[in-house]
């Protein structure tokens, strides 16, 4: 009978303390965040939408359309146009498709970008009403200059080079040595328009 | 003419029918897509078979199909609540065949976020075994508040919540960002207390007990038979922790202790074996941070300024013990011929990876070894004679994933 008053005791004390535990909680600011009012910070290696950054000093695109992301995407969303282009002998750019739909944002495509061009931003809302308009071509992929100048900084990434894209020009064109001093300020020109058709 | 009531009578008129019930797939309790079927006689159930391969993924397949580079980013999915163990046991396992030495810093590295990561696991675990026992208000929220904190951590570090990618073949992806070794650092000095708050609303709680006491005794020999392991090993006597049988990475040179239960364990056992293993994951976290080869990321980034970061090997702050990467990570990943077989101790259990490589850049067979197949196939022993109610309570002890049961 003692035996039995002195469990209920003890069971009664051990609900109180737990009870008092949570009761402790009640006058503190929650700690749950409301989020389409409160944004989340993310970290710069977060792997959110894909996206194409642009130089930030000149504007230029940065994709030297080497397909190296195109190759290691496990999903196979991304699918680059190109051609080489009959007046400078280079690869140009035409599309640039990635299908968010298809994405697993793994991040293998924007660590085997030589030029940091592909990168994972920090935007995750990017619910469609159709699957077709999760397709991105490449107007809807490429940064303005000041998103790119942002997420440069934020993710820490080495500045594009200046001439990064006219740089393996003279080596390709390499007879035509004289004229190497007109020739890169002639193709940096040429790309510039194209990518933000 | 009313016939004699005789014994055999009697019996046969009052035998109740064992009744066949179906649990799941889709049951709210069941941690993903599990189907029981059960056999009750009326409350009690007589005999109980899980359905598993609703979560089939194909993961060893796809493992021979895809290169290894984008097969490292895919095996976190296979268990998603600790996926820096399924990518520790690949690059194990690879690394021995390709006879890579990995350096200290990222061994180190390694073994901060994956106990990050077991913490994760268990704090989620915590608070589903609440849900589980019909706590629903106010206990999950609890643990969930510092697995934020942790997820939020591993994100900065790894670049997602859940699915990392950091662990890879000869070291880990990228440095710490900055402030984030004094952040876990302040994180883990407060963790002992929320730990202790958790036990104050449940581990005495008399409720809990009557639920968990002496319900779902798992005798030693029957763990051993089945090839149970993990903290439901440990809670039934058997003292089974790769960390400390078959020390892997820097473990041997940490100081720990592995929670080993003396008895046949039941399913209040499994509980407080897990919350004491969050106390030594919290202690090893502190010790690696104390210990890691060139300070924390800060120190190490001001004493980069003077090399610039040159990357040499040969260089005092950037090479040697202080890489944290030593294979390229890009499409042309390969590892050699070979085969090796490398298991870790995840939350669940042990975890096991082996390959048969050819050389080229895909593997030629990956064979997972999962603890949570192994641990759910003692599931329809525990069941054996118990309430029906019972049932999620020791389904929730043994801590399975799906996912991790299907591939």
């Amino acid at each position: 009978m003692l035996g039995m008053v002195g469990r209920a005791a003890e069971g009664f004390y051990q609900v109180c303390r737990g009870l008092w535990t949570v009761f402790k909680h009640s006058g503190r600011p929650p700690t749950t965040k409301e989020f389409p009012d409160v944004m989340p910070e993310l970290p710069g290696a977060f792997r959110g939408r894909l996206a194409l950054a642009v130089n930030p000093e000149t504007g230029e695109h940065l994709c030297i359309s080497c397909r190296q992301c195109e190759r290691v995407c496990p999903d196979k969303c991304i699918d680059i146009t190109a051609h080489k282009s009959p007046q400078t002998g280079k690869l140009e750019l035409i599309d640039f498709k990635i299908d968010h739909g298809l994405c697993m944002f793994c991040g293998l495509c924007t660590e085997v970008c030589p030029t940091s061009c592909i990168i994972n931003t920090s935007d995750f809302e990017m619910s469609e009403y159709s699957r077709g308009a999760l397709i991105y071509d490449l107007k809807r992929l490429t940064l303005s200059q000041e998103e790119s100048a942002y997420y440069f900084a934020k993710k820490d990434l080495p500045p594009p080079k200046p001439k990064a894209k006219p740089a393996p020009k003279p080596e390709a064109a390499g007879d035509a040595g004289e004229s190497l001093a007109q020739q890169p300020s002639d193709v940096s020109q040429q790309p510039g328009p194209k990518a933000e058709e | 003419m009313v016939p004699e009531m005789t014994e055999e009578l009697r019996a046969n008129k009052l035998k109740t029918d064992e009744m066949l019930i179906n649990m799941g797939p889709q049951h709210p309790a069941t941690h993903g897509v599990l189907r029981l079927i059960l056999k009750l006689d009326g409350e009690l159930v007589k005999h109980c078979e899980p359905v598993v391969g609703h979560l089939h993924r194909a993961q060893e397949w796809q493992g021979q199909n895809r290169t290894w580079f984008q097969y490292q980013a895919l095996i976190d999915r296979v268990d998603y609540l600790s996926g820096m163990f399924t990518s520790w046991a690949l690059a194990r396992a690879a690394e021995k065949i390709d006879d890579v030495k990995v350096p200290l810093r990222a061994e180190y590295m390694r073994v901060i976020v994956a106990e990050m990561n077991r913490l994760t696991s268990h704090l989620l675990w915590l608070g589903t075994f609440g849900i589980d026992l019909g706590a629903m208000m106010g206990l999950p929220f609890y643990p969930f508040r510092e697995r934020e904190e942790l997820l939020d951590l591993l994100e900065a570090i790894a670049g997602q919540r859940m699915m990392f990618n950091y662990i890879r073949i000869g070291g880990v992806q990228n440095e710490a960002p900055p402030g984030w070794f004094a952040r876990l650092f302040k994180f883990t000095g407060s963790f002992p207390d929320r730990i202790d708050e958790y036990e104050a609303i449940l581990s005495n709680n008399p409720i809990f007990l009557k639920r968990t006491k002496a319900v779902g005794i798992l005798p030693r020999k029957l763990a051993i038979d089945y090839g149970v392991t993990g903290p439901t090993l440990r809670a039934s006597g058997v003292a089974l922790d790769l960390r400390k049988v078959k020390p892997y990475s820097v473990y041997d040179r940490l100081d720990f202790a592995v929670p080993v239960c003396n008895r046949d364990g039941d399913t209040y056992d499994r509980y407080m074996c897990r919350i004491i293993e969050m106390h030594e994951s919290n202690k090893i976290i502190r010790q690696c941070i104390e210990q890691i080869p060139g300070g924390t990321a800060d120190v190490l980034r001001e004493k980069r300024k003077a090399c610039s970061a040159c990357g040499k090997a040969n260089c005092p702050h950037c090479g040697g013990d202080l890489a944290i990467m030593v294979k390229k990570q890009n499409a042309g990943l390969r590892v050699k011929a070979g085969e090796g077989f490398a298991a870790v101790e995840s939350p669940r259990g042990v975890l096991g990876c082996y390959i048969i490589s050819t050389g080229s850049d895909t593997a030629y067979r990956i064979k997972w070894r999962n603890p949570s197949f192994s641990n759910l196939a003692v599931l329809p022993e525990l069941l054996l004679d118990h309430q029906i109610a019972d049932i999620m309570a020791i389904f929730g002890s043994i801590d399975v994933i799906l996912p991790d049961v299907d591939r």
